[in-house]
Formats: C-alpha cells, structure tokens, sequence
C-alpha cells in the first residue's frame, strides 16, 4: 500500500514518560558473540538510542527498566521468502479493500512469530494479480506503527520469469522469457517496479528469476539501479551462467539446493558461486531447514562454504498454523490444491514439495540443533544476514544505535544436547507487541 | 593516615566498596542533603566499582541521592570516545546505577574556554557543599588525578599537559600511535583533593609498590603528589599485599596493628560525626513558624573542620583565585646581611667576624 503520509511518532509514551525503555541483566546480539550488555530503545523515535548521549546530553533516564534475568535480546527475524500465512496468501486475486485487511490481520500475527520485518512473496502469476496484490506489497515507508506488527520491507516476485525445468510446483503456463526492461514493467506492472515521482521506493524488492532465460542476465544491472535484489532461483544455470548473473549483480539465491541443478563435480552449477573466486563477489543464499526440502548435512556445507551468506527462509504456505487437510492455491492461471501433512506440504496428486509450513524460529532451531552452530550464528543468518542482501545494513537486524528498534527476547532451553530458542517477548519500534506469558 | 592492607586487589576493592556504601549509608542523603562523592578512572578503581554495582543490583545502596564528581577528562578526543572517562564512567558506572544524570559531573574536555570550564567546575563543587568523600587512584609515578610529578600541592582544576611517561602509557588504549593520545587533560588540584572531607585512595599492585613507600614513608613532596595526602585529616589508603612490597616490615605492621586492635578494642577509626553526616538540617521546630527562609540557609554549607593544608597553604596561595599563571618572581636583591638583625651591618662593607657571631646566636 504506497503511503504518502509524514513519518509519525511509532507511539506514544504513557503518561509524562520519555518513551525510553532499558533492557538490563541480558545477553544482546552484537556480531558473532551474545555480549552482556544494557540495551536502550526510544519508542518514540523507534529506535535503539546512544544511552551515552542520552544519559551526558539529554539528561534522559529510562522511564522503564527491564531485568531480562540473562535472557537473549535479538534483533528481530527477517524473513526473505513468506508466501502467506494463517490461511492468507500474498498470491491471491481479491478486492483491494479485502486483501489490504487481510494483509494487516496477518501482519499483526506474524510478528509474534518473532518475524519484525519480511518481505511477502508473490510465486508465478499472471499479469492481473501482481498489478492488483504489489501496491499492498510494498515497503511500508515512513508510516512505521508498532502496532500494526510486522512490516513489509518490499515484494518479493519469485516469478514468472523461471525455467519451464525447475518449476517446482509453480504453473508452467504462466512463465515468461524477459527479453528487455519493457517486459518486466509489463509483467508487474510499471509502477511497482520503478521509483515513485516523489522517490519512494518501488514496491518490489527482489525478484527471483533464471539468468540463463532471454536476456535476463543483461537485465540485472537495472533492477540493482533501482534498489531491486536480484535473485538466481528456479533455473537450469550452469556455473558459468550462474557467475555472469553474479558479476552482472546477482547477490542473492533463491532457496539453495531446491529448483536448480544439483552440485556436480564436473559442472558446479549455482552452488558453484559460493566457491571462493577472489573476482566475484559470492551472494547471498536462502536455505529452508524444515527437514523435508535439505538434508540436514546438506544446509551444514551450504553453511561452511559461505557461513556470511547464509540466510534461513521458511518458504512457509498460508497453511502455517492451520489444520492438516487439502486447501486451496492459487497457481498462475488455475487453482491447485496443496495437502497439509502435518509439516509436509505437498501439491495433490503429485509428490512435489509445496513450500514448508514452519516458522521461522523453528528454521532457526533446527539448523542449531543439526549443525551445532553457535546461537549467534543461527541469529546472524536471520538478522544481519538477510539486513545486509536487502541492502539494510544498520537499520534493520541489528542493535546498534540508530537501528529500528525491533527485538526479540529469547529463553533458552536445553535438554540433551537439544538446543531450542523461544519466543518470550517481541518488540516493534520500541514498543512490546508480544508477551507468551501474556498471551498463553 | 589509615592504611588498611588487604591480601589480594579484590578484597581491598570489596573493603573500599563496602567503606563507601557505609558512608554513604550513615550519611543518610536526601535531595536536599546529597551525598558528594569524588569519582576516578583508571584500572585501580574498576574493582570498587563492580562491586558497587553489584550491591546496587542487589539493593543494598542507592545513589538517588548522591552527585558525583569526576577528577578528569582528556582535551581533544570526542566526549562519546571509547577511552574518554565519560565513557569509562557511563560503561563501568553510570549506566549500571541509578545516579541522576543532572547529579552528574565530570569536566568538559571539549569546552570551548577551557579555563572558563575550570573555574565553574570549582564553582560547582563549592555549590554541592563540597565533596563529602574523594575516591582516588594514583598513577606508578604517585600522581593523583592528573597532578603529574612537579604538580603544585596547591594546584586547582586546571589545563594540564600529560607526562611524556603517561602519554606512552596511555598509547596502548590508542592503537599505540602516540599521535591519536591526547596530550592535555582537565583535572582537580591536589588541592581540590585535599579539600574534600575526606580522601579514599586505592593502590593495587607490585608496580606501585614504589609510589605507595613514598607517599606513605617519605615527606610531601610534590614529585609524588599523592604524599600531600600527609595533610589531610582523614586520608585513608586502601591496598593489596602487593603495594607494600617498598615499604619496611615494621610499617606495614604497624599499619595492621591499627587495625587489629581497633578492631579487637570494638574502637573503629571513625570519623567525626559532622564529617560522618555532612551539613544536617538544622532539627524542626515542633511550632513552625513562617520565617521567611533565606538562601544561605537552604544550600548545604561546609561545617566540617577544614583540612589542614587549607589553612597552611591558602594565605601563601595565590591559587584560590584562578585563574593565575605561574610567573616568575620579580627580582629581589637579597642579601644574607639583611636578614641578620644587627643594626647598621649592611652598611659595612666587610663585616666583622666576631659581631656576627654574636648576632646570629641571638637572631
């Protein structure tokens, strides 16, 4: 929804107070390491604050204090591929009015997944649905409410422009060979992908498409001029493929693994970017640890050949926290159905994996779990990580002063040698949306 | 002088901590009647102030009511520095407490008049009532606060220019290139120091040792600025076994004799109950009656005794109105003869042997 309105207070303070809250006796994100530190955050502003500054400067004291009892303070999650959630999904034709509400309601739901910010995901679709569903899409901009819950950082198109090949469960009908920029204003529709007059941000954020399809390739460099990720996914790409999309400014890979060609020992294929190659830059790259579409020591070498672009996506359905049974999807030119199996989605009929239906959180325990990777490094691949692709490198996903104010407190249980990180609290711009004692 | 010898650096830390909350405990500070705690940096008092912290968390002392005072801050590098001391003190201190930020006082470096910055920060001191309790630490050279060797004893708030010594020290916190240390600081006098009512300094570590021997079994000399301590009514120094290594066996058994039999005798080194309490208000009258209230009435005044050097060095002192530079004195012949109390002999020009012998045993 393209917002024109002034940025606003992302709350306000009870009664006389500063807005300011301190988080105290916890263990904050702050690179590779969990640091005890105190962690000031302005609701305000939305920000986290210099306590410094605000403490010699301002003469400022915290209006709250709250002793976490050495829990962890994380930034919040960022998730780089969601394609709906609690029965709603992005990639479905309504009314305006009925899919803007429908949008919100699961805003407000998913960030007590521990999700903050994420960009929603549209699969391959005709024309109509992208124009109709991307101006809901788009990065929220300067109305940032804390109550409103997650917000959008942009849209994710992953598709049409795929290899008929590596479709996955998308509609083959529906692709599209891109063969000038004229092509992709056409598919989207051409306000959702170039700048505002008044430079606002296009509301498409990343576009996952085959480099090796038309002129996909050649077409990379306007897309990255225009604030657009571009992603290598669902794709016949050889290595060499694969690297020219790189160098053309590639920096991201759609879910790893799934819909390319497999890792060969005399064609490398995509995985063959992460390899280092001092001329290149490697891209980031999305894994989903739901245990049905990697193996688990499949996302452990992912992990090791490139522990920096290491990003966890879900690829969850709108079947996330619905009931097993057949529902329905909207797939391009027709609907399918997709069975829910307890975690396993599939597309009826077939055995084809139809994205997962796990949170986020649990993506980020299994992957601890799997690969004995540290806390830290498990949260980097869902903070900073992802911050970085989308080119929100102290802003989001982290806790340095200046950056949005959006956090998680974890506790932490460990029985085993089982490892599992909970969500206790999430907070948006400064302000607590969620509480599981609260809400249990 | 108190010297209170402890085994290892926590233990003194752990003393000089609980020192500090008890004084301010029996003090018993209101926002009217604060508690005025000088404040140092460095590695020495890093211990006290974990342990402070500690004992706040845990809700055995809170310092609502206590201003602060810094004893110095660099010139030269931003205030929100990693190795400023309003950085030191906001990450080891300030942001672990409750201390009010408008409680808080540590001199500008950056300020635009540096001297300005020095006189209001006396000023402000003198405002606060005076300083109820100095913690100090001292550098290997016995300087306290950034009184380096050759510092006047009577020397106030001032711009002071770093020992090339310290400066090489100091290196190591600035990616050792000598051109990022700062090469000025502000700090209190020694004898803003003495002023205090009373002084706490912790000395921790063989590297010391040296400075401790000169401070506590040498006179005051200012090349070791600490031994001015000497002066002050009630100085203490807190160490570890560490410290004492200079000093002579029967010093530092002295020193823990005290102690013992103090303790023993149930006859604690306390001090005197005006300094103990600071400037109490005066009991309320059970009839109030409206009297109009005047100004003086209402700030805290310093009604224990004054220290010692105060009295010897302010008539001679030109310091208590800063800012004075050092000048050199104006020439004045001076003659031995002069000075000897025999009439007419500085007329003579070759004096004589026997009337001078005279007159200087009865001079």
């Amino acid at each position: 929804m393209p917002h024109s309105l002034p940025s606003s207070p992302k709350s306000m303070p009870r009664e006389g107070g500063n807005g300011i809250t301190k988080f105290t006796n916890c263990r904050i994100l702050k690179g590779d390491q969990l640091v005890e530190e105190d962690l000031w955050v302005d609701s305000i502003t939305g920000k986290v604050i210099r306590s410094q500054a605000a403490f010699y400067d301002d003469l400022n004291l915290p209006d709250q204090t709250i002793n976490l009892g050495g829990r962890i303070l994380s930034p919040g999650f960022i998730e780089c591929q969601l394609n709906g959630a609690f029965g709603f999904n992005f990639s479905t034709l309504l009314e305006p009015t009925i899919y803007a509400k429908k949008v919100k309601e699961l805003n407000k739901r998913l960030v007590q997944t521990g999700v903050t910010s994420y960009i929603p995901t549209i699969t391959s679709q005709t024309g109509d649905l992208y124009k109709t569903a991307l101006p809901h899409l788009g990065p929220s901009g300067p109305t940032q409410v804390a109550e409103d819950g997650a917000e959008s950082l942009g849209a994710h198109v992953e598709g049409p422009f795929l290899n008929p090949t590596k479709n996955g469960i998308h509609n083959a009908d529906v692709l599209l060979q891109a063969e000038g920029f004229d092509d992709l204003e056409d598919c989207y529709g051409s306000s959702n992908i170039n700048p505002g007059k008044n430079g606002s941000r296009p509301a498409i954020k990343m576009i996952t498409a085959a480099p090796e399809l038309g002129n996909m390739t050649a077409l990379i460099p306007q897309l990255t001029r225009r604030g657009i990720t571009y992603s290598i996914g669902h794709s016949e790409a050889t290595y060499e493929e694969a690297s020219a999309a790189v160098a053309a400014g590639a920096t991201m890979i759609t879910h790893l693994f799934n819909a390319m060609r497999p890792l060969h020992h005399r064609n490398p294929g995509i995985f063959g970017v992460l390899g280092t190659e001092e001329s290149l830059p490697r891209p980031y790259f999305g894994i989903i640890a739901d245990g049905e579409h990697l193996h688990p020591t499949t996302i452990k070498i992912a992990f090791n050949a490139h522990p920096d672009g290491f990003i966890l996506v879900t690829d969850a359905m709108h079947m996330v926290g619905l009931p097993d049974g057949a529902y329905q999807w909207t797939n391009g030119d027709c609907t399918n159905r997709i069975v829910k199996k307890g975690p396993k989605l599939l597309l009826e009929g077939s055995d084809r994996i139809a994205g997962s239906s796990i949170t986020l959180v649990e993506c980020v325990n299994n992957f601890l779990n799997w690969t004995g990777a540290s806390i830290p490094q498990a949260l980097k691949s869902v903070t900073s990580t992802p911050a970085a692709m989308l080119g929100l490198q102290g802003q989001k996903g982290c806790l340095e002063d200046g950056a949005d104010a959006d956090l998680i407190v974890f506790s932490e249980s460990q029985s085993g040698g089982h490892v599992e990180l909970v969500v206790d609290e999430v907070w948006k711009f400064g302000s607590k949306v969620f509480n599981r004692t609260a809400s249990a | 002088m108190r010297l209170i010898i402890r085994d290892d650096s926590q233990a003194a830390s752990t003393y000089v901590a609980n020192y500090i909350i008890q004084r301010i405990k029996h003090f018993n500070p209101s926002p009217a009647h604060p508690f005025v705690l000088g404040l140092p940096t460095g590695s020495s008092p890093l211990g006290v102030y974990k342990i402070l912290v500690e004992k706040y968390k845990a809700g055995e002392i809170s310092f609502e009511n206590v201003v602060t005072f810094n004893m110095d801050e660099y010139i030269g590098i931003p205030r929100d520095h990693p190795e400023s001391y309003h950085s030191f003190m906001w990450k080891n201190f300030f942001s672990h407490v409750n201390v009010k930020p408008n409680n808080v006082n540590i001199l500008n470096g950056n300020a635009p008049n540096l001297e300005a910055e020095c006189v209001e920060y006396e000023a402000k001191i003198k405002r606060a009532g005076g300083i109820d309790l100095f913690l100090g630490g001292i550098g290997e050279d016995g300087h306290i606060a950034f009184n380096e060797p050759g510092s006047s004893l009577a020397s106030r708030t001032r711009v002071k220019t770093l020992a090339y010594d310290t400066i090489l020290a100091n290196s190591r916190f600035f990616d050792n290139d000598l051109d990022k240390v700062p090469k000025m600081a502000l700090t209190v006098g020694v004898q803003t120091v003495l002023e205090a009512r009373e002084v706490v300094v912790i000395i921790l570590g063989a590297r010391k040792a040296l400075a401790l021997q000169k401070c506590i079994e040498q006179g005051v000399n200012h090349m070791w600025t600490l031994s001015s301590l000497q002066l002050h009514p009630h100085p203490m120094i807190v160490c570890d076994e560490d410290a004492t290594l200079e000093l002579q066996v029967k010093t530092v058994k002295y020193f823990k004799s005290i102690e013992q039999v103090a303790r023993t005798e149930g006859f604690e080194q306390i001090l005197p109950s005006t300094i103990r309490t600071g400037a109490t208000p005066a009991p309320k009258p059970l009839v109030d009656i409206q009297a109009p209230t005047s100004p003086i009435a209402q700030s805290p005044t310093i009604l224990a005794p004054q220290p010692t050097t105060s009295r010897l060095l302010r008539p001679r002192s030109p310091a208590t109105e800063y800012p004075v530079r050092a000048v050199s004195p104006d020439l004045v012949p001076d003659r031995m003869a002069d000075r000897i109390g025999v009439p007419d002999i500085s007329r003579r020009l070759t004096p004589m042997p026997e009337q001078q012998r005279y007159a200087s045993v009865g001079a």
